[in-house]
């Protein structure tokens, strides 16, 4: 059966910035601070993505004395697949024109005119 | 902040926790000042939104204006108050009881269908408090043309006056009344829950069919079951054919819903079980939809009793051509008033009927090998 997953910007801007270490964990306020996203938008995808098995999180192990354990994100291989997929499909005109630019030029080069990006 | 923590674990799923607790614990990453502030504020949203509060909140609005406008104005005879009182208290008490003992003890839905029905069904519940409200309370209060026409009516038409003991507040009934709320508030939470595992096709279709019967319902008898009431709506022969409507919609969409619900029941190999799974799924449709077609008639009539009691517009397209005299509307409001009750006689009826031919619906779309009881084999 073939689900369609319709990502709004701010996931693709997410994805994006997962995408740049594909390999390493990621912590909430780096990936807040790569899109530019505030923490309360920002969490909510994360969880959506989550459920959606694109996103894998785990707990710190080993936490910085003093400080309270982090949670850490990076892509699944499906994750991965969707967002190389979905990523060549944004529109130009969809690239913020400040920071989180850097996120999205990560991606593979964006294709001027294609539809909205609707994974399968 | 152990206000949040304990904010946390009340609101949110148990699934979300984590994602609070992660935000929160980020928090010392960020530089101090207006930007830590911004993101603990993130937090608080992201709790809000998680938790769903903005829509518990307008949950909690909707009932609130129920039951305000289901409580008795101070000027009502003080026994039809106590009922009314009596009434409000004990159904937001089961409105919010129920769902969290059955949540407890059977599971949450697991289907969209589930939860839709489930919300349609508490929502008929907090319509039904307050126009009930407005019907009985009608009855112990001094009509809009005066109290000769009270009187008059007495004389005339020999209506119970309050406070007598045929008109007074009826407690046997209310009783009745509130077992009935409870026991279809249970019926159908249970029914949607997940240890009941009816599929969500199921519930869909009793629903979808329970519409069309309310509905159906409702335009032989806007007014209650009492034709003085509601000959205005329909005129003589014209009430026939849509009696006959009535009664084959009652006896068949139960027979439909279950057998389309046990057509498209999962069949385990074992031809035992798979006969009960698919006469289980078909009750249940049927359950479904006598339940949702009695509670749509129920809120479509009682509503518009209620409107009709409160509303000259509604008396006037209800009464279209009809040049009534003052008596004969109040008559007819008092009549529409005391036959709320039919909508409780039918939310008992109909559920019986719903089980017995919904049994016939499912047997009719068993296989012939599992209506036998058995695979068929040679011989």
């Amino acid at each position: 059966m073939t689900s369609r997953r319709r990502l709004s910007p701010q996931a693709l801007l997410v994805l994006a910035a997962l995408r740049k270490q594909p390999s390493e964990w990621q912590h909430g306020y780096a990936l807040a601070s790569e899109t530019g996203l505030k923490s309360g938008t920002l969490y909510p995808i994360l969880i959506r993505l989550a459920d959606q098995g694109l996103v894998e999180a785990r707990w710190q192990e080993e936490p910085t004395p003093g400080r309270p354990r982090r949670h850490l994100y990076r892509l699944t291989a499906d994750g991965a697949a969707t967002a190389a997929q979905a990523l060549a499909a944004v529109p130009a005109r969809w690239r913020p024109a400040r920071r989180p630019a850097a996120a999205l030029d990560a991606s593979q080069p964006a294709r001027r005119g294609a539809a909205a990006p609707a994974v399968s | 902040m152990s206000w949040l923590d304990r904010a946390r674990a009340r609101l949110l799923p148990a699934a979300r926790r984590d994602w609070a607790e992660a935000l929160w614990a980020e928090a010392d990453e960020v530089p101090a000042g207006w930007e830590r502030l911004a993101w603990r504020a993130g937090g608080v949203r992201l709790i809000a939104r998680e938790a769903r509060l903005g829509h518990r909140t307008g949950v909690l609005l909707l009932v609130a204006a129920a039951a305000w406008a289901a409580w008795p104005p101070p000027a009502a005879s003080l026994s039809h108050g106590a009922v009314n009182q009596g009434d409000v208290i004990i159904t937001i008490a089961l409105l919010a009881g129920l769902p969290l003992l059955i949540r407890r003890l059977l599971g949450p839905p697991t289907s969209r269908a589930a939860r839709w029905v489930r919300a349609g069904f508490c929502a008929a519940v907090v319509v039904i408090m307050p126009a009930k409200a407005v019907a009985e309370q009608l009855i112990g209060a001094t009509p809009r043309g005066g109290v000769d026409l009270r009187t008059f009516d007495l004389i005339t038409q020999g209506s119970p006056a309050p406070g007598s003991a045929s008109g007074g507040p009826d407690w046997g009934g209310e009783v009745i009344v509130l077992l009935i709320t409870a026991c279809y508030l249970a019926v159908v939470l249970a029914l949607t829950s997940r240890r009941a595992n009816v599929a969500p096709a199921s519930v869909a279709a009793g629903a979808g069919a329970g519409l069309v019967l309310g509905v159906v319902m409702y335009a032989v008898d806007p007014l209650g079951g009492n034709k003085y009431a509601t000959n205005p709506w329909l005129h003589g022969s014209a009430t026939d054919p849509l009696v006959i409507l009535a009664w084959a919609v009652l006896l068949t969409a139960p027979a439909v819903a279950a057998a389309l619900a046990a057509k498209r029941c999962p069949v385990p190999d074992d031809p035992g079980p798979a006969a009960t799974a698919r006469a289980w799924q078909g009750v249940a449709a049927g359950l479904v939809c006598t339940g949702t077609g009695a509670l749509t008639a129920a809120v479509l009539g009682t509503g518009t009793t209620a409107l009709m009691i409160k509303s000259a517009l509604v008396r006037g397209w209800l009464f279209h051509g009809a040049h009534l005299t003052a008596s004969a509307v109040y008559g007819r409001e008092l009549y529409a008033g005391m036959d709320v009750q039919f909508y409780g006689a039918i939310c008992v009826v109909f559920p019986l009927i719903g089980v017995a031919t919904s049994m016939i619906g499912a047997a009719t779309a068993m296989p012939r090998s599992l209506a036998d009881g058995g695979p068929s084999g040679p011989g």
